[in-house]
């Protein structure tokens, strides 16, 4: 019972939700002692407790043993939290690993366009996190895993959803090109208003590089 | 077992400018990744639209031409 997922849950990518995570590293999960100890019956309050205690992401280390991030996502899969929770978790500026976990959330479950316009403000964070994997720890910047999950088919270990490519949206006109802050500030256009009003759809940025 | 302690450092703002400088390195990696992927995009669109105008006869011969050239290109077996 404890590993159903929420009841209600709307299918993601036309499935359910907790088959995002492939079924083997999803069995480790299930088993796996952090998962029965401390992910039992939380909410997506208490989650964030436990968010905040992370130290690294990641997918699997050592013997295929799925990481404390990996868990996480499985819960955040499972009890389904509605969106505006998940804003709410990016904007915990403080919290990276939250931040981290919502953003790969995000990545996974959200519609492309989504994906883009919440995901991409998130790339002048550079702030710095552990990876871990196998080797061990490595370090690596909250802007490389947001471009990662942009770009890449696999990261953290579990292959993501497929996500349209930004050319395509940009070409049928669902989206803005990308707008980089340090493009703008090279070129020397200090407009700093008007981007605020065009950003208004994206979540409110705040972020130590400004 | 589980109190091993990461043994890599991730406090920010130890070195506040290297920081910054290291993230403009890398923005600039991406914007000119993304510059250079568009670029060769629009390459192949006008290649596919020149091909495209050209009468079938022609394409035909530029294929061959393509084709001959990939042949002589590949390495050739060394069987012995």
């Amino acid at each position: 019972m404890a590993n159903t997922t929420v009841r209600g849950a709307l299918a993601i990518h036309g499935q359910n939700p907790q088959y995002l995570v492939e079924t083997v590293i999803r069995n480790r999960i299930y088993e796996d002692p952090y998962w029965k100890e401390h992910c039992f019956a939380l909410t997506a309050e208490t989650l964030i407790d436990k968010a905040i205690e992370l130290k690294a992401i990641g997918g699997v280390y050592g013997n295929n043993k799925p990481t404390e991030f990996m868990c996480l996502l499985l819960k955040l899969l499972q009890i389904q939290p509605e969106k505006e929770i998940l804003l709410e978790y990016l904007q915990a500026e403080e919290f990276k690993y939250l931040r981290a976990l919502a953003v790969m959330y995000i990545r996974m479950t959200f519609r492309a366009v989504e994906v883009y316009e919440i995901l991409e403000p998130l790339l002048k964070d550079f702030r710095k996190i552990r990876y871990r994997n196998s080797g061990g720890y490595h370090l690596t910047f909250m802007d490389e895993f947001v471009d990662q999950l942009l770009r890449d088919e696999r990261v953290c270990d579990i292959i993501l959803p497929r996500l349209t490519k930004r050319d395509v949206l940009e070409d049928n006109g669902e989206i803005g090109p990308r707008k980089s802050r340090l493009l703008d500030a090279m070129e020397g256009k200090e407009e700093e208003g008007s981007e605020r009003g065009r950003s208004r759809s994206r979540s409110p940025d705040r972020s130590p590089s400004r | 077992k589980e109190a091993e302690v990461p043994d890599v450092d991730d406090t920010d703002g130890l070195d506040p400018e290297g920081e910054f400088e290291a993230w403009r390195l890398r923005e600039l990696a991406r914007i000119k990744r993304d510059k250079e992927e568009a670029v060769a995009r629009e390459l192949e669109r006008e290649e596919i639209e020149r091909r495209r105008a050209l009468p079938e006869e022609q394409r035909l011969k530029e294929d061959l031409e393509h084709a001959e050239k990939t042949r002589q290109d590949k390495p050739k077996g060394q069987q012995k």
